[in-house]
């Protein structure tokens, strides 16, 4: 038998399944209330979305992302100027730049193109060859932005932050001539580096 | 023979209950509990470090996480759930249990169900539906049982003693009836061998049954059953009436109709139609108060014996435990609201919230049970209260160690991955930096798993002892009751209800079937939603062969195969994903936790020799990462033959292959494993040995995500 204490006048008759008796309060008032507003509120969200007019995903999407894609124009216009060539020669004298440029390369590049940039799945960067571009920083920076998808390099813009992109551009350059070991027999075409 | 006493024997029935079924399913319980918590605890031991896989294909994370949900779910939270519907239900309705046979076999067979998962989970026999994974021959087995359950139940109402169904029993009859129709509709499937099969649902079809159906087990198997038990166990061990009958009625029947609604809310921002997915959000905020109406009941039920909180370690359980439903059922709503989700989803946080739910709801009202059922069935007092106390405190600790850990790791990841700067770029671009920041937080959370199970251990401990101390004599649990037909009143409205068993269970199959006819059927028209000429071409017999391995090795498990349709995601990962993409998906994989990224455009974004590296050991590129490494893809030979039946499945479902592919899928797959092949030689000669091996099989997968659609269409197919 429950022990029902004060609440004996509140006991149903009848009801008492294997010694528990059941109460007749009352459903709460806030519990109601908050039942109530989530079905108002859900037709309501419902009716908004499907049959008002409401946006789709999909314009939802479009609309941010053209506000993304022209805050991206605006700083991309900004970097254009900055990565002349000779601005970036000026950067290659920055031994901070150049390690900022290493670290990177490490984490990112090494385990294709080899800790010295030998050269393993991808291309020897130390010699006088290039497969793509003309050994310039602004061509290795290109080439590292955009990849080259049919020899399996990625595209790394968007992935490594802009300022960090032109370091590892940087660094590249840097190795020029370092001669490494076990380094990979030339590809592409012989530059002339003044 | 007109002695007194024969005549009040005829008056009078002696109903022995059967508690040793009940007993044997109580073992069973605390058997599983023990081996499905252990397996939970390797696998976050394993987000930790990776390591602790030891290396072996059986114990990798991608097969072990689903062995650990089952068996959580289905293993010990079911042998419960039978254990405590076939003890309360004989007492509620005055009567044995229908059939002494079907009830063995009812707890054999389910036995035997869970051996067969322990098996062939960690072999990689899986169909990648999540609490869904086993294969068609032990799909067949649990609707077997099932049945053979629902008979016996059924059965016992038939032959009650007592007219009205007390609310306990709506809530079994509500779980024995939907988990029937979720297991048999989710299950459709052609078998292509004796643990391989296709499921005749593809892609966003196959995505919004699933969901449905896995939604809705948390619904009728973790929350229904659980609920019926609260009403029985709660009043039993507070001594104490039901506080409300009226919000019972009103909970239980707005329970039942809403929850089946809410599974599109796992699909939130993806290519699911948008119509669908806004239903799912509205239905799960509107669960909010019929969830709480259960909560609401079980606490003030305890009202007035508030004291024994003091004194009585079960009313602890039973009380953290309705709490933690109240807690659950309050962040399962708000997570569905599409923006909290768009942070939330593919995170820890969706962890948090599982398990928040599971420790803490199904858990402890499981401890709390047997707690109280262990003394009554034995016959013998609890071995030891201070025990007791010690798992409640050990256990609560290990459950707040784990939600907070979990809420913290998933929060962060989500805001970084969410993070674009003011120059329209990802703050966090690298996926392994987002993975790196929550790592610490991955060994908080194996701390709270080892404090839940110490908890645990005390109960089997205590348990032990109770019984190994119990009278030797067995007890025989027996009632008298009056044989003459109950004069009692029917009732009306609702009342009347609760007299008519078939009725209400009619009506209750009719409540749950309104929601899902209404979301599953204009999704199964598809083509609706594709264009009228399909650029989608399907996979080739080599794709294919690396599609299935990728299922088998669970790599959904961490990787998603689906860009939302949201800025950061679509910075992150391209284009997002359209349904057309998915069309020829059996199963879709489009995943629900990316502890890895998404790789529904990873197609082409790295060359073959990245993809072999990376699978033979990830941090070989990527020094930081927590993937296992997969060295006996590169040993084990790509199984071709298998291809041909695989491809004439495929056909019969609708996949435009012609003929001549299907005869000769083994030589087409061939022929492709020998392009990649001979390209990564050319690379380093020294590969010779990975001719033929799945890495190739599943190189050939990778490099198509994302490819099959272009204007080709169909035709590219036909090289």
């Amino acid at each position: 038998m429950s022990d029902v204490g004060q609440e004996k006048d509140k006991l149903i008759e009848d009801h008492e399944y294997d010694g528990i008796r059941e109460l007749n309060n009352p459903l709460p008032g806030w519990w109601l209330m908050t039942f109530y507003i989530t079905i108002i509120f859900s037709v309501i969200y419902f009716a908004y979305y499907q049959f008002l007019g409401g946006p789709t995903l999909d314009e939802e999407l479009a609309q941010k992302m053209s506000v993304i894609e022209s805050v991206r124009k605006e700083a991309q216009k900004e970097a254009q100027e900055e990565r002349s060539e000779n601005k970036l020669r000026a950067l290659a004298l920055n031994q901070d730049i150049i390690e900022k440029g290493r670290a990177e390369f490490v984490a990112k590049c090494i385990a294709c193109h080899g800790d010295k940039g030998q050269g393993i799945i991808g291309p020897n960067l130390t010699d006088d060859y290039w497969i793509h571009g003309n050994g310039t920083i602004s061509s290795i920076l290109t080439t590292v932005e955009e990849g080259v998808l049919d020899k399996g390099m990625p595209p790394w813009k968007g992935v490594i932050a802009p300022d960090v992109i032109q370091s590892v551009a940087v660094y590249v350059y840097s190795l020029h001539g370092s001669n490494p070991e076990g380094a990979k027999p030339p590809q592409g075409q012989k530059v002339e580096y003044e | 023979m007109a002695d007194g006493n024969q005549v009040s024997s005829k008056l009078m029935d002696k109903i022995v209950y059967d508690d040793d079924v009940v007993k044997k399913f109580l073992f069973a319980t605390i058997f599983w509990g023990a081996a499905a918590f252990l397996v939970g605890l390797l696998a976050a031991l394993e987000l930790a470090y990776w390591k602790s896989n030891l290396n072996l294909e059986w114990l990798t994370f991608g097969r072990i996480r689903p062995l650990h949900t089952n068996a959580a779910i289905f293993a010990f939270g079911g042998n419960i759930i039978f254990a405590g519907i076939y003890h309360s239900t004989q007492r509620l309705l005055k009567t044995r249990l229908y059939s002494d046979i079907l009830s063995r076999i009812h707890f054999w067979g389910w036995q035997l169900i869970i051996v067969g998962a322990l098996i062939t989970l960690p072999l990689g026999y899986s169909q990648s539906k999540e609490y869904a994974e086993l294969e068609w021959p032990l799909d067949i087995a649990i609707a077997l049982v099932w049945v053979i359950f629902a008979v016996n139940f059924f059965g016992t109402i038939a032959i009650r003693r007592i007219k009205h169904l007390y609310v306990a029993l709506w809530f079994y009859i509500a779980t024995i009836i939907t988990v029937a129709v979720l297991h048999i509709v989710n299950s459709i499937e052609i078998p292509v061998s004796l643990f391989k099969s296709y499921p005749v649902y593809a892609g966003v079809q196959d995505a919004l049954v699933q969901w449905w159906y896995g939604h809705n087990a948390v619904a009728f198997f973790l929350t229904t059953p659980f609920l019926g038990l609260m009403y029985y166990y709660v009043p039993k061990a507070a001594n104490r009436p039901i506080y409300s009958y009226k919000l019972s009625v009103i909970h239980f029947w707005s329970l039942v109709f809403l929850y089946i609604w809410a599974g599109p809310h796992h699909l939130l921002n993806s290519a699911l139609p948008d119509w669908a997915q806004t239903l799912g959000m509205v239905f799960s905020l509107m669960l909010w108060a019929p969830s709480w109406g259960g909560m609401i009941n079980g606490l003030l039920t305890l009202r007035g014996a508030w004291h024994l909180l003091r004194t009585d370690p079960i009313i602890k359980f039973l009380a953290v435990a309705v709490t933690f439903y109240g807690m659950s059922t309050f962040e399962g709503p708000l997570l569905s609201i599409k923006s909290v989700n768009s942070l939330a989803h593919y995170t820890d946080w969706i962890i948090a919230h599982v398990h928040g739910g599971t420790l803490g709801w199904n858990g402890f009202l499981t401890f709390g049970i047997i707690y109280y059922l262990v003394p009554k069935v034995w016959n013998n007092k609890i071995y030891s209260q201070r025990l007791m106390n010690n798992h409640f405190w050990v256990g609560l600790l290990g459950i707040l160690l784990y939600y907070l850990s979990m809420w913290a790791s998933g929060i962060t990841q989500g805001l970084m991955w969410m993070a674009v700067d003011g120059n329209g770029q990802l703050v966090y671009p690298d996926f392994v930096e987002t993975v790196m920041r929550i790592a610490p937080l991955y060994y908080i959370r194996f701390i709270g798993g080892v404090l839940y199970i110490v908890g645990f251990f005390l109960l089997i401990y205590n348990v032990w002892m109770t019984i190994k101390t119990a009278p030797k004599e067995e007890k025989v649990a027996s009632v008298e009751v009056s044989s003459l037909a109950e004069k009692v009143t029917i009732g009306t409205g609702h009342r009347k209800l609760e007299a008519l068993g078939a009725i209400f269970t009619v009506l209750l199959f009719i409540s749950i079937a309104v929601g899902s006819i209404i979301e599953i059927i204009p999704t199964l028209s598809i083509y609706k939603y594709l264009p009228a000429a399909s650029k989608t071409r399907p996979y080739t017999p080599l794709e294919l062969a690396g599609r299935d391995i990728y299922i088998k090795e669970g790599c959904y498990v961490c990787h998603s195969q689906m860009v939302r349709k949201l800025p950061f995601d679509v910075l992150r990962f391209g284009q997002p994903s359209t349904i057309e993409e998915s069309m020829y998906d059996r199963p879709f994989q489009w995943g629900s936790k990316r502890t890895g990224p998404d790789l529904a455009r990873v197609g082409g974004k790295y060359p073959d020799m990245w993809h072999l590296r990376h699978m033979i050991d990830p941090r070989e590129i990527t020094p930081n990462s927590i993937m296992p490494s997969y060295p006996w893809l590169a040993d084990k030979k790509i199984d071709y033959l298998s291809l041909r039946k695989k491809l004439s499945v495929m056909k019969r479902l609708g996949v435009p292959y012609d003929e001549n592919m299907v005869a000769n899928a083994d030589i087409y797959a061939g022929n492709e494993a020998e392009k990649i092949y001979e390209g990564l030689l050319g690379q380093d000669p020294s590969l010779t040995e990975i001719k033929d091996t799945e890495v190739i099989a599943i190189i050939a997968y990778l490099q198509t995500l994302g490819k099959k659609t272009s204007e080709q269409g169909v035709s590219q197919l036909k090289r």
